[in-house]
């Protein structure tokens, strides 16, 4: 069980901080930051900027995501915002725009 | 119990939080949480803002109003500094409450005995006194705030006095211009 669910149908607005583990099927708004990993699910929705520790992303983001590990861009997954990761993958039929900032 | 949504015990979330779900809280909301099913704050959670659900579980701090369209139940961890509105209150011995109670049908209920029932319901608050003795060390503070009270109080009396010759010397003004 994770520490965090934002279920479907929550919205959550503004500066969400902690220090386990988030599972996103609702909607997030203003910034998120959590020192363990981060799941948007196909139905979630995040207008925001992320922080953590890894992403899987199945949902909808807008907004820059910095991962100390990694991000992870699934099949149906979209994201309009920048990425700074140390890796990234995008799978097949994942959307995405924005600028990536692996560090080399 | 499950809830469809969960804030960490870690978790601090400062903003609103609203929608059509379950929500269970164990970490610290500061803003206002809205949603439309239940609720459940645990006994670590923080609440800082008004809260409303459906059926509202408290086990943790809240410092704003709660309201709730079928119940409210403070548990024993409970504490709640504002006030409290739902057709049904419930409180375990332990629990804190300042402010005040009001349980009333008519949010869920349309029964015609509903307002009779809550009248006879009304007796809930006693916990309330019961629960403002245990707080001695609240109570020594607020005699200090009534001691404090009544010095400006003595000290407000002066003011009057200028201006009664104030209110004198206009008088004898009005009564040069007659």
């Amino acid at each position: 069980m994770a520490g965090n669910v934002v279920g479907a149908g929550l919205i959550v607005e503004g500066e969400f901080t902690t220090e386990e583990e988030v599972v996103i099927e609702g909607t997030v708004r203003g910034t998120l930051t959590t020192a363990e990993s981060l799941s948007i699910g196909s139905d979630g929705v995040v207008e925001a900027d992320l922080r953590a520790l890894s992403v899987v992303l199945a949902g909808q983001v807008t907004g820059n995501i910095t991962a100390n590990s990694r991000v992870d861009i699934q099949a149906g997954g979209r994201l309009i915002g920048d990425v700074k990761a140390g890796r990234l993958t995008i799978a097949d039929g994942a959307s995405f725009r924005g600028n990536v900032d692996m560090d080399v | 119990m499950a809830y469809a949504s969960v804030i960490g015990s870690s978790s601090v979330i400062r903003g609103n939080v609203r929608g059509e779900t379950s929500l269970e809280i164990l970490g610290r909301v500061e803003g206002d949480v809205g949603i439309s099913g239940d609720l459940s704050l645990g006994p670590d959670a923080v609440v800082v803002g008004t809260i409303s659900g459906a059926r509202i579980v408290i086990g943790g701090s809240v410092q704003g109003d709660v309201t709730a369209s079928e119940a409210i139940v403070i548990t024993e961890t409970g504490r709640v500094v504002g006030d409290l509105t739902a057709p049904r209150i419930g409180m375990s011995e332990g629990a804190l409450v300042r402010g005040s109670v009001r349980s009333e049908g008519g949010a869920a209920s349309g029964r015609s005995s509903s307002p009779r029932s809550a009248e006879v319901r009304a007796p809930a608050p006693p916990p309330v006194e019961r629960a403002a003795p245990r707080a001695a060390n609240h109570a020594a503070p607020v005699a200090n705030h009534a001691s404090a009270a009544k010095a400006p109080a003595k000290k407000a009396p002066p003011p009057p006095v200028i201006q009664a010759p104030r209110a004198g010397a206009r008088a004898r003004k009005r009564m040069l211009k007659r």
